[in-house]
């Protein structure tokens, strides 16, 4: 079912040549140039000329790539059902989602707002200062999405729903960056890692949020129209953590590193070492139904399923050991699960055991 | 205590980590003059098309062996000397042991045709099979898969990909008669032939022919001839226990070391695992048992009878599985045995290379002996149970789905065909 895969190892560009290098680079000085416009003033002229804003022009070359990328990763997985709905999904989020109605409110003079972005993925949706410049339906979908929405679904269906269905990070790697997802280390010390980054950024979204709440909860209006504070330090302090997070988290590790990085590290690297919001749904996910289910005694350690693991998860691992098992990290792309020679795989959310080929919790059925 | 492994393959590392389990202060040597990194060979072929590279079917990370203490000794033994407690190499060394197990797998078996050892023909088992495979697929232009068992049809994916024509002889009149029905070769045959295969059923090789030393043509039983510069001869592994022929080892008829239930030889604290010791199998026959999940379980109950545990190695309900081309196949239980008053329950879904047979005896009401599924993902251990369990066909066809793996979104199975006699 891979032969979409076969001469991976043998594509100079798919195992970091020059070419490979030379993408990382030119990706590099993309984003510096996107995310750090305000201060260097070259594409913003572009765009301009072009009729659009920077983030308009960076919107629709995402999508177009997501949508190139969409068909070719349809080309090599597309014999498999699930890759043909997520695929799809994804795709289709990106476009109207994530580019179409924010352009279309922006057309009609107010706001765009992504409604496929949530906290703290997108950070600023949990500023006072920015959400509440929003219509109330749309403050309250943003906060109701985060504190019932997204854990319940990734309760139900792992974070896989969000990272590889919904969520335009994931999905550009899903689809633009599939030639590169064999280059993620599977190594255990990048696991370790990988533990540590994810939660230190988590932890860094949680408390530059509330130090953004804070300082504008002790602002208030003046007789003279002024938005001013008693607490200047802090005012100063809560500013420069704002500014901080979003030039090194938001910047620098989701974008310049994130993308960058795709032809030499793999895909996921933002997701998988730095994204507060994968973070949280892998908490939630180990605490759900979401699993992947090994059939016991098969697994031949050939290792296809760690190679094509984009996460670097070392699936096999827990295959020959017959270890069903859930991983934080786990986006549920089902690409393990796909690349299996001997069918070891599942993914699984089911609760009903009699369904489930979890063999240990399947009872014994009626004669 | 000091224990000398035989071989770095399946059988050869689990019976190491078991050892190391139960005994932390054991010396653990694992020989092997193939390689210093145990690998997945029945990974082989993804290596030989690129689809993986070679650090990707190691198992363990490279540190592995100096983390479990286990000391690799690069050589090739060539016999042992069981009085004086000491396994022999080629080179002249010696390695003294306290228990020692013979893990040392299979050899290709040799064609008994003319010209098996010209340049350009070669088999596909080991390491340095797949180096020289891929060496030879750089400049063959057209190439002869001899042998229609799981290595041949892997050669033969490999060799397509690869942009080589490839013909594959086959001697019997369907593809892999001891595990597939006519019906599921006339499934598996045609999806070849889709991927670019050419395939020759019902044809024998008579002689490779070379010309200046190297392999230019190979002539056939029907006298015909076939210009090829690559020749893969996949007709079967053996045991390779040539070497322990003066020992005083017992072998059975096919070379396979003779085991009792504890994996002992008949020499003392001698042991044997994996392709190359002779089980007794559920049906009371003793034969090789050249599977990669069979050679692991025998390695884990070799080493705890080498720590003196005392465990038995028993094989339970047969099952295993392939891979043709995209076609995934899953067996389990008595397939292709031909047990007295057997029938097949036969299903192919239309459109697909989906299959489905159940094998069953109307005279025991119904009960099913075996299965054999082509396209679909099945869960042999759900099967397996059931079959223990005396399922009967109707039973069984009730509840396939519950054994049914395949990925999400795939349409369901559902059994159509009605279960004759209407019982």
């Amino acid at each position: 079912m891979q032969s979409g895969l076969m001469n991976t190892f043998q594509s100079g560009i798919k195992t970091r040549n020059w070419a490979a290098w030379a993408i990382a680079i030119a990706l590099f000085a993309f984003y510096i140039l996107i995310y750090f416009d305000y201060a260097l003033g070259i594409l913003g002229p572009v765009a301009e000329r072009l009729g659009m804003g920077i983030w308009t022009l960076y919107g629709l070359m995402y999508t177009i790539a997501m949508i190139i990328g969409g068909i070719y990763f349809l080309h090599k997985h597309g014999n498999s059902r699930y890759h043909q709905v997520r695929t799809i999904v994804v795709v289709l989020v990106q476009i109207i989602f994530a580019f179409s109605i924010p352009l279309v409110m922006e057309i009609f003079d107010s706001k765009g707002f992504i409604l496929s972005l949530f906290w703290p993925l997108k950070i600023e949706y949990f500023y006072p200062q920015n959400i509440f410049t929003y219509p109330l339906t749309l403050v309250l979908y943003a906060f109701l999405s985060f504190v019932i929405g997204v854990p319940l679904l990734t309760y139900f269906y792992g974070k896989r729903w969000y990272c590889s269905w919904v969520c335009g990070c994931g999905g550009l790697a899903e689809t633009a960056g599939d030639p590169f997802r064999h280059l993620s280390d599977r190594k255990a010390k990048a696991w370790k890692f990988e533990q540590w980054s994810i939660h230190l950024v988590m932890f860094a979204a949680f408390a530059t949020t509330a130090m953004v709440i804070i300082n504008w909860s002790l602002h208030h209006t003046s007789p003279d129209g002024q938005w001013i504070t008693q607490y200047p330090l802090f005012d100063s302090i809560a500013t420069t953590v704002q500014k901080g997070y979003q030039t090194v988290v938001v910047a620098m590790l989701s974008g310049v590193i994130g993308v960058g990085l795709y032809p030499l590290m793999g895909t996921r690297v933002w997701c998988r070492f730095f994204c507060p919001l994968a973070a949280i749904l892998g908490i939630i996910q180990k605490l759900g139904r979401f699993r992947i289910t090994v059939k016991p005694d098969m697994c031949i350690s050939c290792g296809n399923c760690s190679t094509y693991c984009e996460m670097g998860i070392d699936v096999r691992q827990y295959a020959q050991n017959n270890q069903s098992f859930k991983r934080a990290a786990c986006v549920g792309c089902g690409m393990c699960a796909h690349v299996c020679p001997r069918g070891v795989l599942r993914l699984e959310n089911k609760a009903d055991l009699r369904e489930s080929a979890d063999k240990e919790r399947r009872p014994i059925v009626d004669m | 205590m000091r224990y000398a492994i035989v071989g770095n393959g399946v059988a050869g590392i689990n019976a190491a980590n078991t050892l190391r389990h139960r005994d932390e202060s054991a010396s653990i040597s694992l020989v092997s003059s193939e390689r210093d990194h145990f690998f997945s060979r029945t990974a082989l072929m993804y290596v030989a098309c690129g689809q993986l590279s070679e650090a990707c079917v190691e198992p363990y990370e490279r540190d592995y062996y100096e983390k479990m203490g286990f000391t690799r000794v690069r050589e090739r033994a060539s016999g042992i000397d069981a009085a004086n407690h000491q396994l022999i190499f080629d080179s002249g060394n010696r390695l003294e042991y306290d228990r020692l197990l013979l893990a040392c797998g299979s050899v290709a078996v040799a064609p008994p045709w003319p010209g098996s050892d010209i340049g350009g023909v070669g088999h596909f088992v080991t390491w340095d099979d797949l180096t020289w495979l891929r060496r030879e697929m750089t400049q063959a232009k057209r190439a002869v898969v001899v042998g229609g068992g799981l290595i041949g049809i892997e050669v033969c994916e490999v060799l397509i990909q690869a942009g080589i024509e490839t013909h594959f002889l086959i001697r019997e009149k369907k593809f892999w008669p001891i595990a597939l029905s006519a019906a599921e070769s006339d499934v598996v045959v045609p999806h070849m032939k889709h991927h670019g295969c050419h395939v020759h059923l019902g044809t024998e090789m008579a002689e490779a022919v070379a010309t200046n030393g190297r392999l230019s043509s190979v002539r056939l039983s029907d006298g015909s001839q076939l210009d090829c510069d690559l020749l893969v001869v996949a007709i079967g592994v053996r045991p390779q226990t040539d070497w322990l022929r003066e020992t005083g080892i017992a072998l059975d008829d096919r070379g396979g070391i003779i085991v009792d239930d504890q994996l002992k030889t008949n020499l003392r604290d001698v042991y044997a695992a994996g392709d190359c010791s002779s089980v007794v199998w559920f049906n009371g026959v003793q034969r090789p048992e050249q599977l990669w999940y069979t050679s692991r379980d025998q390695g884990v109950v070799a080493g705890h009878n080498m720590v003196g545990d005392a465990r038995e190695y028993r094989r339970g309900t047969f099952y295993n599985s392939a891979k043709f081309f995209d076609i995934e196949y899953t067996t389990a239980g008595l397939v292709n045995f031909h047990v007295e008053g057997e029938v097949d329950w036969w299903q192919h879904e239309p459109g697909t290379y989906y299959t489905t047979r159940i094998t069953y005896l109307p005279a025991e009401n119904n009960r099913v002996i075996g299965f054999n599924g082509l396209g679909r993902r099945w869960d042999h251990s759900i099967l397996v149970q059931w079959i223990e369990e005396r399922r009967t066909l109707e039973w069984m066809l009730r509840h396939l789905g519950e054994a049914n793996f395949d990925e999400e979104f795939m349409p369901r199975f559902a059994a159509t065909v009605p279960v004759e006699g209407g019982r």
